[in-house]
């Protein structure tokens, strides 16, 4: 029997949009070919040569023959082997064994605080989630999903250092009851940027027991306040008709107030789908960037500038809607038409439109975009931007310390910030030069990072998660921070702790439990800035927040506008640099987390390092597009620069300040011409097994997950330039250095993969409506005849109610049938769901190495697709043909140059009609009643086939025993028994234990998070006999009915849904038809099947994504056509 | 040509292959029977570190279930009682038996060998790892203890009375009728046919346990899954 090959249909000849992944399928290369084609790299399961197969089979004979003559031995001494059960002595209160409990607690951030629901399996917490009753309730990013990682880390400092050297805690004692002692002590404190109302009080406290105290803030990435001294300005995108981002990233790595109200104005049936789809509810976004940030990606017009010029578009819209004291720069024709919709468009919603900046811009664009604000009407309470007086402590910033430093104001110097300053503040403060002069340096950090071997001591730091604090979110709503679990480490001490015990009259420093069993002083502390009676206090812990706090709101000072900077817009030889906050590790302080280094960067898709990004064509002027783009050599058909194993990118010496960094360099579409982007943070330790041969420096700054991991770019960085830099200079260098990217790693080709409509009337296509009416034609979708169901359900044609008449169809469950539908319109592409199902689901990491041979473990890969318009076309939506030529006319070029990026998160889908299934040779992938695609682990044994039937791709497969053996241990995979096992480690205790761990040679996928479908199926079933209870009644006597069993309507989440902040995926019961919010959006016109025409009839549907374009724009014609085909 | 093999080498192939056969055979139904659950695991008694009896606490005093295991109709859990469930009676009661010195050691903090520490039960019901069984979805439904664990009111010292192996799980979700009982008798290891006719109108036809089970699987709309997500995932 033949193989039977899914011939995908062609593309219809007018269609124009050329969509792509990566630069080498852009270019068509061969190795993408064969990524295509084949579900497992090449060479993933084969011998390499006919030597290795020989081997192989010795060895396997002889290990066999060793082993059933050992099996002889083994059974006489055969035993069961005796477990014990162990429960509690004294059992406390409300733990249930084998129940989750949940508590609400909160992340601090410098943005914002995150209201979180924290589960805890027996005092240990597994799982982070939103806190959906907090006012500032957003969704959880990645950061926040894999922030539980951080508590459980295996490199996590334990131990009190002195000089780098480990001490005993009598003399840290020590030292801390001299400092509490002397009340005349030069101490200087250094803060995180986050605000706890209890550390402001202890801060006052502090300066007035020590009269020479001074208090620093100081983050590695922290914006300035620009409105006066502890103003904030944050957005409230739910009143925003018209947002224009100035360079600001805010829907993930730049918040600027909680983001969901911007999602939900997204979607053109509004928040819940409740309403008919309508483009004048749907908000509209022009983004001024220079290279595609997630934001970027949302936006219905995006204009691609270099950093420095972004003041420049600023201004001339300031000028526009004439702010005060704007004078119009000079801009080209085009810039100077876009500039002018733009501007009309946000007059024509005044009060209702909204500029935002990038907090890291300069303070001239972020002082524009306030006067424009301001000037629109849009400032203030009940307006897009609110501005609201925070209540924290005036600190100096770090030039202060700098200068307070060298005039001998500080002798000690405690350091509390999260951020890693000797190794991130700007190269011309030379922290580690300044810690020098300082008498005591003391370093409190949950890593022993660069900061903590500088410093004279370091102490460990406990995680949120064992502490108690407080914090205020980005409205300033008071929220509490509960311990869920003692310090994992003894001598972990809370910032609170440390502040308190220089506050002690004996200097006492207590952490962890109080003294015989009492809380932590820490407690007390918060307690008392809280006040408020006992009941307050318990629906404090209970809910998380304090209802009804936040900040009041503020008259933001006006600084007038600033002189123009009138910076040169960057050219060939005078290059600008951004350093980017990095989308997997901040500013460098998650460099130690596996799941966020193994997590594609949303954009670039490069996992575990950081590159310098370039756009295409500026790398085509430097010389540098053909190396990073090798495709056939003479020799060989599959280009060295194939994704895979010996992927590589080339090397480049970026030269900024006359100093240089040899860095690799990528190519990345969309970006802003003669701009180079590289994302801060790596670079932390070198040892001997890095991949360049680099010498080893650092090493003990970083564990088994940060060593070796990229290149370190703030040495680049200066004072005067902390977010980018011009007059960079970049060569070609000779070396290659292996990167493992994503893009192109289980590529699904097909027609109309992800779907775009435009609000605007299309030429060809028709109005707003008559295009959603499309869009489930989209592709080939209206020649498809209807599928047959493989099921055959009850009535159906197919239907064979067999001799008994008594045939029961399989997916057969009346109560609960389970389906999802994920919205393309608000999905942004961040990748929270992937965190998220990796923390819910045990999934491992896999390390670089497994990740470049497509070995990543994710089950939710998030697809990102470039799509750009080819062609011009008429006022009939007609392509235009050249006469003399008989070409088509091309678009424009900056249309072109300026792709759509679309991003789609796939999973499995959950098929009716599952090719898997029907290939498995074990039946170890079947059909549920409730209709989900189940896999049993323990029947699978690993033929993979159902991974290569799948036409999602959306299968995995364990290689190795990835939880066992450590991956990130050179080799180790490969030592097989003889390699070193980790099992015990605090890594396993973040495990969620109503998921089985998989071992090697199993074949994995999402399964809906069936564990939390069952615990809900299990708990309503629970309701019958507390029925009954209450009652009064006989069981016997009562009636069991559908609403009895069936759960309620949205009641259970999955865990991307629950973690996404732009409420993208909903998921619920399909029986409850439009009560759900996910029956709802099935019913959506914009809903539409991947690769509906195979016919396997998935249960998670997409939503195709909707962009509302400005028709005035010079591109308005071009936008919302971004239909994926992949071929 | 002489005659190499004798005539009696004839048949011996033949002999072989019957003998072969035979042991493969006996090897097979030897390993098919006696590697199972049913043989492996039913009738397993360890020794406990206290020889605590069910017969006299269940049987002859008459506790509940959920005395000690208190969380199994909320839980999927049934969790063994903690040190302070035991104490609370045995700190009064035949406080000074001897059996009773591992509990002291835990909980008796005026004891000479007092360590705090757990006392260690010994194992007898282990689902392997990637089972998910959970007692409360058993319970509240009108599963008994008694039809996974056996007569435990009768043990002085605890066994395995039942295989627990995948079949045996099967049998009963494919006809719950034979195990299932009103909720109210869950916890009653003497229900019989003659608690029957408390439940049903005088005169009905419902006269056995599991006539009463087939009335109570319509009537609860029991229909326990049988596919493999119900306790694998």
């Amino acid at each position: 029997m033949s193989k039977r090959i899914q011939h995908h249909p062609e593309a219809p000849a007018d269609e124009s949009t050329v969509s792509w992944r990566s630069t080498g399928q852009l270019e068509d290369s061969s190795q993408f070919r064969s990524w295509l084609e084949r579900e497992f790299p090449r060479g993933a399961a084969e011998m390499a040569n006919q030597q290795e197969v020989e081997t192989s089979r010795r060895s396997f004979m002889k290990l066999m023959g060793a082993s059933s003559a050992l099996a002889g031995f083994g059974m006489t001494s055969c035993r069961r082997p005796e477990s014990y059960i162990v429960p509690y002595t004294k059992s406390p209160e409300w733990v249930i064994p084998g129940k989750a409990t949940y508590y609400a607690s909160t992340m601090p951030r410098a943005a914002g605080a995150v209201p979180l629901v924290v589960t805890t399996f027996e005092g240990r917490p597994t799982k982070l989630a939103p806190n959906t009753l907090h006012p500032d309730a957003d969704g959880t990013d990645a950061f926040a999903q894999a922030s539980i990682l951080n508590l459980y880390a295996p490199n996590r400092s334990k131990t009190i250092l002195k000089g780098k050297k480990k001490a005993k805690r009598a003399e840290l004692d020590a030292l801390i009851a001299g400092l509490a002692a002397d009340s005349s002590a030069k101490i200087g404190f250094v803060f995180g940027a986050d605000l706890s109302p209890t550390r402001s009080r202890l801060v006052g406290e502090l300066g007035k027991k020590f009269s020479a105290a001074k208090f620093y803030s100081y983050e590695a990435l922290q914006a300035e306040d620009i409105a006066g001294d502890g103003v904030k300005l944050v957005a409230d995108f739910s009143k925003a008709d018209r947002i224009l981002a100035l360079d600001s990233d805010f829907t993930s790595t730049d918040p600027q107030g909680p983001v969901t109200p911007f999602f939900d104005r997204r979607k053109p049936e509004g928040k819940g789908y409740t309403k008919k789809a309508d483009a004048d509810g749907m908000n509209r976004l022009y983004a001024v960037e220079a290279a595609y940030s997630l934001t970027g990606g949302m936006a219905d017009h995006r204009l691609r500038v270099a950093p420095s010029q972004v003041e420049t578009i600023a201004r001339a819209v300031a000028a526009k809607l004439k702010v005060p004291g704007a004078s119009a720069p000079k801009l080209d024709a085009n810039h100077q038409n876009w500039v002018d919709v733009l501007a009309k468009d946000l007059q024509d919603h005044a009060g209702r439109s909204l500029v935002i900046a990038g907090s890291r811009q300069s303070k001239a664009v972020r002082g524009l975009a306030l006067a424009i604000n301001r000037t629109l009407g849009s400032l203030g309470a009940g307006k897009p931007m609110l501005a609201l007086q925070s209540d924290a402590a005036v600190m100096g910033c770090i030039a202060d310390l700098k200068a307070d430093i060298e005039a001998g104001a500080i002798d000690t110097l405690l350091l509390l910030t999260p951020s890693n300053p000797v190794f991130d503040a700007p190269a011309d403060f030379d922290f580690g030069g300044l810690l020098g002069k300082v008498k005591t340096s003391i370093h409190l950090g949950e890593r022993t990072d660069a900061t903590a071997h500088a410093a004279t001591w370091h102490i460990p730091a406990t995680h949120y998660l064992e502490s108690w604090s407080d914090a205020r979110s980005a409205r300033g709503t008071y929220s509490v921070v509960q311990p869920m679990i003692l310090p994992l480490y003894a001598d972990c001490v809370s910032e609170l702790e440390l502040l308190l015990a220089l506050l002690d009259k004996q200097g006492k420093l207590l952490n962890g439990e109080g003294p015989e069993g009492a809380a932590s002083p820490a407690h007390d502390a918060v307690r008392k800035t809280f006040g408020g009676d006992q009941t307050a206090w318990k629906k404090l812990l209970r809910d998380g927040f304090q209802a009804d706090s936040s900040f009041a709101a503020a008259t933001p000072s006006d600084m007038g506008l600033p002189a123009p900077s009138d910076v040169k817009a960057p050219g060939k030889d005078s290059l600008e640099v951004i350093f980017a906050t990095d989308a997997s590790i901040l500013d460098g302080r998650y460099i130690d987390n596996g799941w966020l280094q193994e997590a594609p960067d949303p954009i670039s898709k490069i996992t575990w390092d950081n590159a310098a990004l370039i756009a295409p064509k500026t790398a085509k002027a430097l010389g540098i597009y053909d190396e990073v783009l090798k495709l056939e050599t003479t020799f060989a058909t599959v280009g060295p620069d194939g994704e895979g194993q010996k992927r590589t990118a080339p090397l480049i010496k970026l030269t900024v300040h006359g100093k240089s960094l040899v860095v690799p360099v990528m190519i990345s579409f969309g970006q802003a011409e003669n701009t180079i982007i590289i994302p801060v943070g790596y670079g932390q330790g070198i040892n001997h097994e890095d991949d360049l041969g680099r010498e080893p420096v650092n090493e003990s700054h970083v564990g088994l997950v940060g060593v070796n991991r990229g290149f370190n770019v703030y040495p680049l960085r200066k004072s005067e330039t902390p977010y980018f830099a011009t007059g960079a200079k970049v060569e070609l260098t000779k070396g290659r250095y292996p990167v493992a990217l994503t893009q192109e790693h289980h590529a699904m080709y097909g027609r109309a993969l992800a779907r775009e409509v435009s609000t605007m009337p299309d030429a060809r296509k028709g109005s707003f409506d008559a295009q959603l009416e499309e869009v489930s034609k989209q592709g080939v979708d209206s020649h498809v005849p209807p599928n047959v169901y493989l099921y055959k359900p009850e009535g159906s044609s197919t239907w064979d109610p067999g001799k008994d008449g008594k045939a029961q169809p399989l997916i057969n469950d009346p109560l609960h049938q389970w389906g999802m539908a994920i919205d393309l319109t608000s999905c942004m592409g961040c990748s929270a769901c992937t965190i998220a199902c990796q923390a819910e689901n045990n999934i491992p990491i896999v390390g670089k190495e497994q990740v470049a041979m497509g070995r990543e473990m994710h089950w939710i890969r998030m697809d990102r697709y470039y799509a750009a318009q080819k062609y011009a076309r008429d006022d009939h939506g007609q392509k235009i043909k050249d006469k003399k030529t008989g070409d088509y006319k091309k678009a424009p070029e900056w249309v072109q140059d300026n792709p759509a990026m679309v991003p789609q998160p796939v999973a499995c889908v959950q098929c009716e009609s599952a090719p898997c299934e029907t290939v498995c040779p074990v039946n170890a992938t079947v059909h549920t009643e409730d209709g989900l695609n189940a896999m049993a682990y323990n029947r699978c044994i690993g033929t993979r086939y159902c991974a290569n039937n799948c036409p999602y791709k959306a299968r995995r497969f364990n290689f190795f025993d990835y939880n066992k053996r450590n991956p990130l241990i050179k080799h180790n995979l490969n030592r097989g028994p003889l390699g070193k096992k980790d099992v015990g480690g605090p890594d396993h205790l973040q495990k969620n234990p109503n998921v089985t761990v998989r071992m090697r040679g199993v074949m994995e996928k999402c399964t809906y998070c069936v564990q939390r479908l069952k615990d809900a199926v299990i708990r309503q079933k629970r309701g019958q006999k507390q029925e009954a209870l209450v009652a009064g009644k006989a069981s016997t006597d009562m009636e069991v009915n559908t609403d009895t069993l069936r759960i309620p309507v949205d009641s259970v989440k999955a865990a991307c849904q629950e973690a996404c902040p732009a409420g993208a995926i909903s998921f619920g019961n399909l029986k409850d038809g439009k009560k759900s919010e996910m029956g709802r959006a099935k019913e959506l016109k914009r809903n539409y099947d991947l690769l509906n025409y195979i016919g396997t009839r998935p249960r998670t549907s997409y939503l195709a994504r909707v962009k509302n374009p400005n028709p005035e724009m010079p591109d308005a014609k071009f936008i919302g056509k971004a239909t994926i085909n992949m071929a | 040509m002489a005659n190499i093999f004798p005539r009696w080498t004839n048949l011996l192939p033949l002999k072989i292959a019957v003998c072969i056969g035979t042991t493969v055979a006996g090897i097979a139904l030897a390993f098919s029977y006696y590697a199972t659950p049913k043989t492996l695991r039913v009738g397993y008694q360890p020794s406990q570190p206290i020889p605590f009896s069910h017969k006299i606490h269940v049987d002859q005093l008459g506790l509940d279930c959920r005395y000690c295991h208190s969380f199994v109709d909320v839980a999927g859990h049934s969790n063994v009682p903690t040190g302070n469930t035991c104490w609370n009676c045995h700190q009064h009661v035949q406080r000074d038996s001897p059996k009773l010195e591992p509990l002291h050691r835990s909980m008796n903090d005026q004891h000479p060998h007092y360590d705090g520490k757990p006392i260690e039960w010994v194992r007898i019901h282990k689902s392997p790892d990637y089972v998910y069984f959970n007692h409360s979805a058993h319970v509240n439904r009108g599963i008994s203890c008694q039809s996974c664990h056996g007569d435990v009111n009768q043990m002085e010292v605890v066994y395995q009375a039942e295989s627990h192996s995948m079949g045996w799980c099967l049998d009963c979700h494919r006809a719950p009728e034979k195990h299932l009982r009103p909720l109210e008798e869950v916890f009653n290891f003497d229900y019989g046919d003659k608690d029957v006719a408390r439940y049903v109108a005088e005169g009905s036809a419902v006269k056995t346990t599991e006539d009463l089970g087939k009335k109570l699987k319509e009537q609860f709309k029991v229909s326990p899954k049988t596919s493999c997500a119900t306790c694998h995932h």
